[in-house]
């Protein structure tokens, strides 16, 4: 029972005055300690309890989140493929697929099976080495990633100090799997489309460095967990409202990330109308399973790093809020991300490779510099996020907003349409 | 720098405008079929009706075909094969029947009473033995006329859009080969029959008799059965 | 140590600096409209000669009729351009109809019913082209929900070509001397009634659409980047190629059959003929992409505008068919366009007195504007090939006929 106070006394259960009680992982540490200590090690002989290790309760706690982490991120991408295929065919007036299982929600499992049947082709003509190595290397890279992301309060693999940075720079390793798929294929089509890629990926690098930057330069630290630290305190805390620049830089980061997870508008590297399939053309079976599972796990990725570095992490929308050590509310608001790429996917046209260039060495480089410049000058102003501050955000954000909706409102809309002579 | 800005909002606001175009259809009821599932027809929602007068598979009343070739010599394709012998003149096997089109797309087949070639000038048309119009049961009863009464129908001739006229069937048919595989649905040999008993099948069966042999699609319509029945002493004379 | 030698007499064998790379685009590409096969010499992404290939649908169409009775070619011209079948039944009994007229011993007219029938079926199947049309170009530019759309509307007209004529692409339903009577539809009858009362339900439900439509993809600025601007083709070079329809109007060329030489019943009724004309807030310049792709949506609009003229007056009781005993028209020769929704569908038929024809020959207006591409497409990427293949307007089967 005393225990029990302890608990309450603990910091991450003294804000939770709310509907819900607050269940974390650390909690669920210590019980397994406690059940240790006061159950177990009593009923055991007493040359055994001597040396019976009290931290194997925590120990066996950590191995079973680390089997949900390896159990459940494969099973990720099978779910949203799901949820691609079937948002997809609402956006279309469709069912999408409805067949295997009740209302198709097999379908992907079946389609994994079959991708496991097809044959192997390997190009007889390519490089067979670089052609069995790159979809690992893709696949590895888009699963690392996950290693850093925090799910929830202790829901995660480890927290580096450099957090973003690993990050970053392991997902840039994935241009040399898609390159070395292109090239290996010994098809044009491929070589396209892997240097279609590279291109694009290098590029978008820097828009996306340089918005991650104005985070860093507020938070001041490149730990995951310290840039959802500073957003604890309900949403107007979330740093995509700390400051207008920001809130411009989540739109660019947003914005390259889908161009770095090659989704459409930006999805120039497998444009299947141009291309084919670029530079996964001549892959089969499981090879092309693991593309396709890769590019979707890197979805949900990106997704996750954009809700941790703006809209609040696992951090509820009121302070305090985060159930089960916040991983559902992390999940809801990854997936709204998800959805709103499926949103823009299912709407937008593909841009060509110029304009793509264009895009985002004329737009978003700039900006992002200047975010990064008035970020400065918003952390020269004030040094500490306050109720002023965060008020006079939010102020100059709606004010914006509004401004841009009426003059976007009175130089498109009113602007008479072309007529025919 | 306008442009530049212009370029921005322009971009932004009709990517946003199409966003709207899109999440309104996104709660639209969907316009989805389950093909061959919801085709069970006691599963009336999202039925797909095929349409009568839909061009279907080839099907041929033989009882009434009279062998004359018309659908053989129009078809562009050449899938229609007919070989047989005529009956030496005067003589023939039987009468066709008639069938009386009425305006609402229904039709009839029997045999008119009287004169059916003055039968469109007169006030009230009497069919007698109906029959539907497919089906090998139905030919083996209009063979064998059972004088049904209920099977007795008067039409107005407001009612009558069109009648065809009974034709003598003056061909012993030895083969009659729809080659379904050739087919090219145009429907023109329906047309030209005389005594429209070479139809496309508006019906589910009609749409969908995929084979795993391409021979089986060559349809071969048979007239063997109904030549014994009605008793061919002539015609063997007649060869 | 032989290894390397080898590969090393390999390598310059292959010429590894060699500044084109040869692509096959097609014939079995995802967006090539059937099978068009094109020869791409490129320089990294950008095009140094397009040569398209064709021929891989060749049906002998034009031979293959000199062996047919005239009734007996309408089927095959369902199979010329597919997806607007009924304009190219139109166009060939057009010309047939005016091959008959010259006899004078025959006295001989298309009914008024049958004339109406065909405006009305014609102009659905027209909007039903285009909106197919729409639907691909979206999917070529990479947005695959307006195909899908396109789709679903053209699945209504679909349904009602169904009814009226029992098919659903190949309709063989207008026919020389009227249209078909496969399925009878009795003037004044409820079949009739039900029939209009469907057409004018589908264009309420339609015509705001293409307003949605123009919002989702034509004005979208991504799109509006991909297509304006691009393989430019001029008014003068629209006329050297040939090119037609709405892509001689999308140079600002205007010109359209159903206006300028009225055939049918054109005449009777009230229409705009859309011509391109330069939209600089989009950057669109007569003869892009862009332009030609509007036309379509602007034509569509038109399409609807005389659909709801026939509903609005009623089609005239009567007969659907002119009294033909068979098709034998006098010794001659004729060439009769007429505009399909592609452009200008020409027939050139010799006839000698016989039931069938001497000669017979297609004029495409696909084959035209295809033959265009390898000028519009010198130095563009592989990108616009695409835009152009989409807004061109192709249908292979009408091409290599």
């Amino acid at each position: 029972m005393s225990d029990f106070r302890a608990m309450l006394a603990s910091p991450y259960f003294n804000v939770s005055e709310g509907f819900f009680p607050n269940i974390n992982l650390q909690d669920g540490l210590n019980w397994a300690e406690e059940f240790i200590q006061n159950v177990v090690i009593p009923r055991l002989p007493e040359a055994v309890a001597a040396h019976f290790p009290v931290e194997l309760g925590t120990v066996l706690v950590m191995f079973g989140c680390a089997g949900i982490f390896v159990g459940v991120f494969p099973l990720l991408p099978l779910f949203l493929v799901l949820a691609e295929r079937k948002v997809a065919a609402r956006f279309q007036n469709r069912t999408g697929p409805m067949r295997v299982g009740p209302w198709g929600t097999l379908q992907t499992l079946a389609d994994g099976v079959k991708l496991i049947f097809k044959e192997d082709f390997i190009p007889p003509q390519g490089d067979k080495f670089l052609f069995l190595l790159a979809p690992y290397i893709i696949f590895a890279c888009s699963f690392a990633v996950f290693a850093a992301i925090p799910f929830g309060q202790n829901i995660l693999v480890s927290d580096f100090n450099i957090g973003i940075f690993y990050i970053m720079a392991i997902s840039s390793v994935i241009v040399m799997g898609v390159i070395m798929a292109g090239w290996s294929s010994n098809s044009k089509w491929s070589l396209l489309g892997s240097l279609r890629s590279a291109a694009q990926i290098v590029s978008y690098e820097i828009p996306l460095g340089l918005s991650i930057l104005t985070i860093v330069m507020l938070v001041e630290s490149l730990s995951m967990q310290e840039i959802v630290a500073t957003q604890s305190n309900g949403i107007f805390s979330w740093l995509i409202f700390r400051s207008p620049f920001t809130f411009i830089a989540f739109f660019i980061f947003f914005i390259s990330a889908i161009a770095e997870v090659n989704r459409t508008p930006f999805d120039l590297p497998e444009a299947e109308s141009e291309i084919v399939a670029g530079f996964h053309t001549e892959y089969s079976g499981m090879r092309f399973a693991l593309f396709f599972i890769a590019e979707y796990a890197n979805m949900f990725a990106v997704s996750a790093i954009a809700v941790t570095l703006f809209l609040g992490g696992w951090e509820g929308v009121l302070p305090g809020y985060d159930i089960l050590g916040g991983l559902p509310g992390f999940v809801i608001k990854t997936l709204a991300l998800v959805f709103l790429m499926m949103w823009l996917r299912w709407t937008l046209p593909r841009l060509r490779v110029d304009q793509l260039m264009n895009l985002c060495w004329k737009y978003f480089i700039p900006i992002a510099f200047f975010n990064i410049l008035g970020t400065g000058i918003w952390g020269l102003i004030f040094p500490e996020d306050t109720l002023i501050s965060t008020s006079i955000s939010c102020a100059i954000i709606y004010i914006g907003l509004i401004a841009a909706y009426k003059v976007a409102g009175r130089s498109l809309a009113q602007r008479p349409a072309p007529q025919p002579s | 720098m306008d442009k530049y800005i212009r370029n921005i909002y322009r971009g932004v606001y009709t990517v946003l405008v199409g966003m709207r175009v899109t999440i309104k259809q996104f709660f639209e009821p969907n316009v989805t079929h389950q093909y061959p599932y919801e085709h069970d027809y006691e599963k009336k929602r999202n039925v797909r009706e095929i349409p009568k007068g839909y061009r279907g598979q080839l099907y041929n009343r033989m009882e009434d075909c009279i062998g004359c070739k018309k659908c053989e010599m129009i078809c562009p394709v050449d899938c229609i094969t007919i070989t047989g012998t005529k009956l030496p003149k005067g003589e023939q096997l039987w009468d066709s029947m008639n069938i009386v089109h009425l305006k609402d797309g229904r039709e009839a087949i029997g045999i008119i009473e009287g004169d059916d070639k003055k039968a469109k000038s007169e006030d009230s048309v009497t069919l007698t033995n109906i029959t539907s119009r497919q089906g090998p049961q139905e030919v083996i009863d209009r063979l064998e006329p059972s004088g049904d009464a209920g099977r007795i129908q008067t039409f107005s001739s407001d009612e009558i859009s069109r009648i065809v006229t009974r034709n003598p069937v003056v061909f012993y048919l030895d083969q009659f080969d729809i080659d379904m595989s050739l087919c090219m649905y145009c429907g023109l040999c329906t047309e030209v029959c005389p005594t429209e008993c070479l139809t496309m099948k508006d019906t589910l069966a009609g749409v969908e008799y995929s084979k795993f042999d391409r021979s089986d699609l060559i349809f071969r319509f048979d007239k063997q059965e109904m030549y014994n029945k009605s008793g061919t002493e002539d015609i063997e004379a007649a060869d | 140590m032989e290894n390397t030698q080898q590969t090393e007499s390999k390598i310059i064998e292959l010429k590894p600096f060699a500044d084109e790379m040869v692509v096959n685009m097609g014939p079995q590409h995802p967006s090539t409209h059937g099978v068009l096969r094109l020869e791409l010499k490129l320089d990294g992404e950008v095009v140094r000669e397009a040569i398209p290939h064709i021929g891989y649908l060749h049906r002998c169409f034009e031979k293959h009729s000199e062996n047919l009775s005239y009734p007996q070619i309408i089927p095959f011209t369902d199979r010329m351009d597919y997806v607007a079948a009924m304009n190219q039944n139109w166009g060939f009994c057009l010309a047939v109809e005016k091959l008959l007229e010259a006899d004078e011993s025959r006295d001989f007219e298309v009914p008024e019913r049958a004339e109406y029938l065909r405006v009305l079926i014609c102009e659905l199947n027209r909007i039903a082209s285009h909106l197919l049309s729409f639907g691909t170009y979206g999917m070529d530019i990479g947005a695959f929900t307006p195909f899908l759309y396109a789709f679903r509307d053209r699945e209504r007209l679909l349904l009602l070509f169904e009814k009226v004529c029992g098919a659903r692409l190949t309709y063989n339903y207008i026919r020389i001397g009227g249209v078909s009577e496969i399925i009878p539809l009795e003037p004044g009858s409820i079949t009739e009634q039900n029939f209009l009362d469907e057409i004018e339900a589908f264009l309420d439900y339609f015509e705001p659409l293409i307003d949605v439509y123009n919002e989702l993809l034509t004005k979208n600025s991504i799109f509006a980047e991909r297509t304006t601007g691009v393989a430019v083709m001029s008014a003068e070079m629209a006329l050297n190629y040939g090119a037609t329809g709405p892509n001689l109007r999308g140079s600002g060329v205007d010109w359209d059959l159903r206006r300028d030489e009225p055939y049918s019943i054109y005449d009777r009724f009230d229409f705009d003929v859309p011509v391109a004309v330069d939209v600089p807030e989009l950057g669109s310049v007569v003869g892009d992409c862009w332009s030609r792709y509007k036309i379509r949506m602007d034509e569509m609009k038109e399409s609807v505008r005389i659909v709801r003229q026939i509903l609005a007056e009623g089609l005239p009781s009567g007969p659907v068919m002119a009294d033909l005993k068979a098709v034998r028209p006098p010794k001659g020769e004729i060439y009769f366009r007429s505009e399909a929704p592609r452009g200008e569908l020409g027939f050139y038929i010799v006839s000698d007195g016989t039931p069938k024809p001497v000669r017979l020959k297609g004029r495409s207006p696909c084959f035209s504007a295809l033959s265009a591409l390898q000028e519009l497409s010198q130095g563009l990427m592989v990108a616009d090939i695409i835009a152009i293949i989409g807004s061109i307007d192709i249908v292979m089967g009408e091409v290599d006929r």
